[in-house]
């Protein structure tokens, strides 16, 4: 069987790569699924398929990964997710007014554009940058010290959507 | 004692340099010369300096790591396993991502000499998937090591083999506990095993393996290069060395400070971070991450920053996280960020835990909500006393105490929060 269709050329000689990385096929699974992700935005049931069919990953292992790590996508997220701390520290250097005014600004563009708002908050444990709370990652880009007076500008980086 | 507690430059040697993490760098100010050092000495000799030098396990435990390596047994045929967990994940620490970003190679020459030690063959860095650029910086210096012959077969012309790789997470708080990170690596859920037994026996994959911590092994190269005296000869008696703290919280200097352990806690926060930002006065603290028992401005008078005195005080050194909570700060909303995120991370297998953060989240939940009743403090605090010692892992006693502690200490101002029944 081929997975011609579900990975691209480049992203199968990732997952070859990463199969025969470790010492078992099966520590490849978390790695495999990073490059899926990164290439694709998020693992669906397609990919589990082709990972089972085409490289011999068992299909129950890979869905409890997929399923027990909070970093993986199951549904197809919006074009920039945005992971907010609201833990101790960035909750006292004022998360959570961050976290009004970011939903603040999705619910106006849903408004507007519906599904196409571009933007979804997703909840987030810890950052590890306490010291620049707060904190929030766009895509892969992690912003410190944000504001409810400079978050929309950061937003604006991203999608030109008003 | 003849112990010191002025300030040592170790881990944050490199500090202000330009090009930091660059092998050219490190190696201009003896970068790798403690591993020339160590492979001209018998394994047993390394171990034995690391033991005598009093080095505990920064991640959070304190564990003697010298004493970890020896638990190795050296008659089990088949590959041994060095991780290094840099997994840093408890709410308030952030001093492991500043060796990533300060001098990856401390970590990887301290890697290499561990692996010598214990006779690995094979290493990771197992590293928590939101540190994107720490990563980055970590394969390359784990590239530069290889270029360099200082990873691969035969290190240095001295026949020993060692292969190190690295690793990402994917967002699982209980990742940072060893033996939930044995399972991450093996490609499962990050689900901690039942200790015996330990992962000095059976680890990675049921092979003999050593798990430590980033700052843990960053310690090492210092040590064997000057000596296990000279490291006991810093800190304390019974906590030598230095020790990473990350503070946080509305303090003019938040940051990562290399201390000696020992160190006065007011000292810290009023003289090296500047003391607290204009307007705020501290309410409380939490002194070694989010697991560890919140202390008042009362029990904090004097302290010093060691293993012991914040033991003697109830609460534990932890990961050095330390966090200021100011005035503006309401205990209602802490306790609550606490439950949630334990109860978001339990990974479920053990009852007590799966249940009793659930139970913590669902009651402080309640009062957040202004649904609460007088007697849930109590509740919560009942609830809490159950949930310790009794499960695979140590998450659910991390839970616990933090909450223990918040509900005795600052019971009253969430039973008034809960009596006036509006917003706080």
């Amino acid at each position: 069987m081929s997975d011609n269709n579900t990975f691209s050329p480049g992203l199968q000689d990732k997952i070859k790569k990463e199969l025969t990385r470790y010492e078992t096929k099966r520590t490849a699974i978390l790695p495999v699924l990073h490059a899926i992700q990164d290439e694709c935005g998020w693992v669906e049931e397609k990919h589990i398929e082709a990972l089972n069919s085409t490289y011999g990953l068992d299909r129950v292992q890979v869905k409890e990964v997929l399923t027990f790590y909070k970093a993986y996508y199951q549904k197809k997220p919006r074009k920039h997710p945005i992971q907010v701390c609201d833990n101790i520290v960035c909750c006292m250097m004022g998360a959570n007014e961050v976290i009004e005014r970011i939903e603040g600004h999705i619910k106006h563009l849903e408004e507007k554009h519906g599904d196409n708002a571009a933007f979804e908050v997703i909840g987030v444990p810890c950052l590890g940058v306490c010291d620049q709370a707060p904190a929030i990652i766009v895509n892969k880009d992690r912003h410190h010290k944000v504001t409810v007076d400079n978050v929309d500008q950061i937003l604006e980086k991203y999608s030109s959507l008003k | 004692m003849g112990n010191t507690t002025d300030k040592v430059k170790i881990l944050t040697e490199f500090e202000g340099m330009p090009n930091s993490r660059a092998l050219a760098t490190y190696q201009s100010k003896g970068g790798y010369s403690a591993l020339k050092k160590a492979f001209a000495m018998p394994s047993s000799q390394i171990i034995e300096e690391v033991k005598q030098s009093g080095l505990r396990g920064r991640g959070g435990a304190g564990f003697p790591t010298g004493l970890k390596w020896s638990f190795v047994p050296q008659n089990i045929a088949g590959p041994r396993y060095l991780i290094c967990n840099n997994d840093e994940g408890e709410p308030g620490t952030f001093k492991d991502r500043y060796i990533a970003e300060l001098s990856p190679h401390m970590l990887v020459e301290g890697m290499i000499i561990a692996a010598k030690a214990i006779g690995a063959t094979k290493g990771y860095i197992y590293t928590r998937y939101e540190f994107f650029d720490e990563i980055r910086w970590l394969e390359t210096a784990i590239k530069e090591a290889y270029a360099a012959g200082f990873l691969g077969k035969n290190i240095l012309g001295s026949g020993f083999d060692f292969d190190l790789d690295h690793y990402t997470g994917a967002g699982a708080y209980i990742c940072g506990e060893e033996t939930g990170l044995i399972s991450s690596l093996e490609g499962k859920k990050g689900q901690p095993k039942l200790k015996p037994p330990f992962p000095a026996v059976s680890g990675y994959l049921g092979k003999p393996t050593v798990v430590n911590n980033t700052e843990t092994f960053a310690a090492v190269p210092w040590i064997i290069n000057n000596g296990a005296t000279a490291y006991k000869a810093i800190g304390t008696e019974k906590s030598p060395g230095t020790k990473l703290f990350s503070i946080a919280g509305a303090i003019k200097k938040p940051g990562v400070y290399e201390l000696p352990l020992g160190y006065s806690f007011e000292k810290l926060l009023n003289e090296d971070c500047g003391g607290m930002l204009p307007g705020r006065t501290m309410k409380a603290c939490i002194p070694g991450g989010a697991s560890a028992p919140i202390l008042t401005p009362e029990e904090l008078k004097g302290l010093t920053l060691d293993y012991e005195a914040i033991a003697a005080k109830g609460s534990m050194l932890g990961s050095g996280a330390i966090m200021i909570i100011d005035d503006r700060m309401s205990m209602v909303q802490l306790m609550k960020v606490i439950a949630d995120f334990y109860h978001h991370e339990s990974c479920g297998q053990c009852t007590p835990c799966r249940e009793g953060t659930g139970w913590l989240a669902n009651i402080m939940g309640g009062i957040y909500d202004h649904e609460g009743h007088e007697s849930d403090v109590e509740k919560m605090w009942t609830v809490a006393k159950q949930m310790g010692g009794r499960t695979i892992c140590a998450l659910s006693d991390a839970a616990a105490m933090p909450t223990m502690a918040i509900t005795k200490k600052f019971g009253d101002e969430i039973r008034e929060y809960i009596k006036r029944g509006t917003s706080a």
